[in-house]
């Protein structure tokens, strides 16, 4: 079941806001993590939430890169496709 | 002292594991990011390492050279880490995780490591050489960057140099945020004595039952000598997780524990918190820890509210509140100093919080003796629980000494002292930050001066605080210095005008240590200055801020030199009164942020 673009930032913005505890809900893609303030573990444990949110599995090595919301969100797609 | 070997364990890492090379049953397990695991013999460990050193070798490599590694993956790692040290080489461990932010500050500190450490060769991962190809050009000794799938290819037979205990095992950088992390020097015989002490001593280890199981990152000292080297000094077998399998998703770390019927783990304050937090009772349900009878914790201040919640999080899984196992120790002391008699669980002193400032741990009975505080939450307010964290294991010492280096008497305050064969000879290459850390003690032996503040009861140890203002943040080192520089940089501030420190906070995270900084600035940008600063920290450390105050030029307390007194600083900012009065002045000569810690 893959989700548009628009549903995966609103899903970011609900679970970054539970599992951080600060509201994340108008975030846009182009921020960036260190602008929202986010630890690499906080930012780790909201990645593992939306694994389990979407049933997906983000492999390390494409986590490397991330800097922006937008390209958490590009790899939460490629992995959207790969596993439905 | 240093110069016998311990009785109970071999004298090299390299014997050993040479002595395990019979075991086909028993070794470790790594689990790899997607659940699947493999097994590896401690007899194939020893195979595969023996090839590695060879190899090593076969590439110019001789005895005593120094060999960075920066591998994500833990079984590459314990596999390349194993096979420098099988060979005389010395393995220098390099974080491979990347955070969040800009790729500049991580080349930084690998560049750091590696030129600090002389290295010959960087061993990585095809995934990983990406992010630290681009230091070759800044490592002038560095002769190349080799992946460990190039690594043991081609069958170079077996290597014999001659190894002896006072050889140099690895050099392990001490992690902290500094530009400049220090490598301690551990021989094998500190690494013999220290895993005699923790394994046998410490966690009274069986080898007919126990089983480790980790997800503590490798190029740490409480993982890779915790889980790695004293469970192969002692023949215990370890089931490791990755890092970041564990922070997705905590309850992965149970689930092995169940699943393996683990015996042993180690963590920090954080990870118990970050479980019994995240934890949804459901999942408690399906777990039975009934295994587990040694849950150490260290590497950072203990609270035991947190390990309480966890116990009480995980009792329907019968966890056993005994089996926690509150410890001290550093990289600099190898590993372990103080361990608390296992099976004796968490034992706390209540103390009143204003006679700790004047240096005295006063138990807070004496409060309410006194009838002084009739209100509860007053109370609270007013005093302190601080964690047991044991003594010093035999053959070792600790002491408690004053500024002058006079020595302590219980429930006095002082910095923490310690000596004996786990004890580093120093920091390689480093005489200048070895004499001011390993240095004459009272008695005229050499001690190792620790910077850590604490008092003794009994002969067993509280840790109250750290010398020079350290800030430890979810297990991460920060030095405060750093930090202020970092935002003394941005426009609207000026240098020696902030100060970082630490409160103690019940936050999200569950509690623990969160940064404050306090700037001073011109009132009209507040906010927008404030929500800078904690995008430079972010940034720059991957360090969420806690709170950022910005108060009116000329009101932070400072010494008579200038200088921003961070104690003073976070005193008031506790108090509710920063940035209300005037400069303080600080006592003449009494600068508590000599700004040596960088």
């Amino acid at each position: 079941m893959s989700r548009s673009r628009t549903e995966l930032l609103d899903v970011f913005r609900a679970t970054a806001t539970e599992v951080a505890e600060k509201d994340f809900n108008t975030v846009a893609e182009t921020s960036t993590i260190a602008e929202l303030g986010i630890d690499s573990l906080g930012m780790l444990e909201i990645i593992g939430s939306l694994e389990r949110e979407l049933r997906i599995q983000i492999p390390d090595e494409s986590l490397a890169g991330i800097v922006t919301v937008k390209d958490l969100l590009n790899a939460v797609e490629s992995r959207q496709s790969v596993t439905s | 002292m240093s110069g016998r070997d311990p009785r109970h364990v071999p004298p090299t890492l390299r014997e050993a594991l040479r002595q395990l090379s019979s075991r086909d049953e028993r070794g470790f397990v790594f689990v790899r990011p997607d659940g699947t695991e493999r097994f590896c013999s401690f007899r194939e460990l020893g195979v595969e390492a023996e090839r590695r050193a060879a190899d090593l070798h076969a590439r110019g490599l001789v005895k005593g050279d120094r060999l960075a590694i920066a591998v994500p993956d833990p079984d590459e790692f314990v596999l390349s880490f194993l096979g420098a040290v099988m060979g005389g080489i010395v393995p220098v461990p390099i974080s491979p995780q990347l955070s969040f932010k800009n790729i500049e500050g991580y080349h930084d500190t690998v560049a750091h490591i590696v030129n600090a450490s002389g290295a010959s060769l960087l061993l990585t991962t095809a995934t990983t050489r990406q992010f630290v190809d681009p230091i070759v050009p800044r490592a002038p000794k560095l002769r190349g960057v080799v992946t460990v799938d190039e690594l043991g290819k081609e069958d170079h037979g077996r290597v014999d140099v001659a190894i002896d205990p006072t050889d140099l095992a690895f050099l392990q950088f001490t992690s902290g945020s500094t530009s400049r992390p220090k490598g301690v020097m551990v021989s094998h015989r500190n690494l013999a004595w220290n895993s005699e002490s923790f394994m046998i001593h410490g966690l009274a280890k069986d080898s007919s039952f126990d089983k480790g199981v980790t997800w503590l990152p490798l190029f740490h000292d409480m993982g890779l000598i915790g889980f790695v080297v004293g469970t192969i000094f002692t023949d215990i077998p370890v089931v490791f997780l990755p890092t970041a399998s564990f922070v997705r998703n905590p309850r992965v770390w149970l689930d092995k524990i169940h699943q393996h019927r683990g015996t042993i783990t180690y963590a920090p304050n954080f990870a118990y918190a970050l479980v019994a937090k995240r934890l949804k009772d459901k999942d408690v349900a399906d777990l039975d820890l009934s295994c587990l009878r040694r849950a150490g914790c260290g590497a950072e201040p203990i609270q035991a509210k947190t390990l309480r919640d966890f116990a009480a999080k995980l009792a329907p899984a019968k966890l056993d509140p005994k089996a926690f196992l509150p410890s001290y120790g550093m990289a600099e002391a190898t590993l372990a100093i103080t361990f608390v008699p296992h099976s004796t669980g968490v034992r706390t002193d209540v103390i009143e919080k204003k006679s700790l400032e004047g240096g005295d741990a006063k138990p807070a009975s004496s409060i309410e003796d006194g009838g002084a505080a009739t209100d509860p939450s007053m109370r609270d307010a007013d005093v302190q629980e601080l964690v047991n964290c044991g003594r010093p294991f035999p053959e070792h010492a600790l002491a408690i000494v004053d500024e002058a280096g006079n020595r302590l008497g219980d429930r006095q305050v002082g910095q923490i002292l310690t000596r004996g064969p786990s004890v580093s000879a120093g920091y390689y290459e480093e005489p200048e930050l070895t004499a001011e850390a390993f240095k004459k003690g009272p008695d005229g032996e050499t001690w190792l001066y620790t910077g850590d503040l604490g008092y003794t009861v009994d002969g067993e140890v509280f840790v109250c605080g750290r010398l020079k203002d350290m800030i430890i943040v979810r297990g991460r080192n920060f030095y405060p210095n750093d930090l202020e520089w970092v935002v003394s940089e941005l426009p609207s501030v000026r240098r020696g005008n902030v100060v970082a420190f630490s409160v103690d906070v019940n936050g999200p995270e569950g509690q623990g240590e969160q940064l404050v900084i306090a700037a001073e600035a011109f009132q009209a940008d507040a906010e927008a200055l404030k929500q800078a600063i904690a995008q430079a920290i972010v940034s720059n450390f991957s360090l969420t801020t806690h709170d950022v105050v910005i108060v009116p030029q000329g009101t932070l307390p400072r010494t008579s030199s200038g200088k921003p007194q961070r104690r003073k600083t976070r005193q008031l900012y506790l108090e509710g009164t920063l940035g209300r009065a005037r400069a303080v002045q600080g006592k003449d000569g009494q600068p508590d942020d000599a700004g040596a810690s960088a």
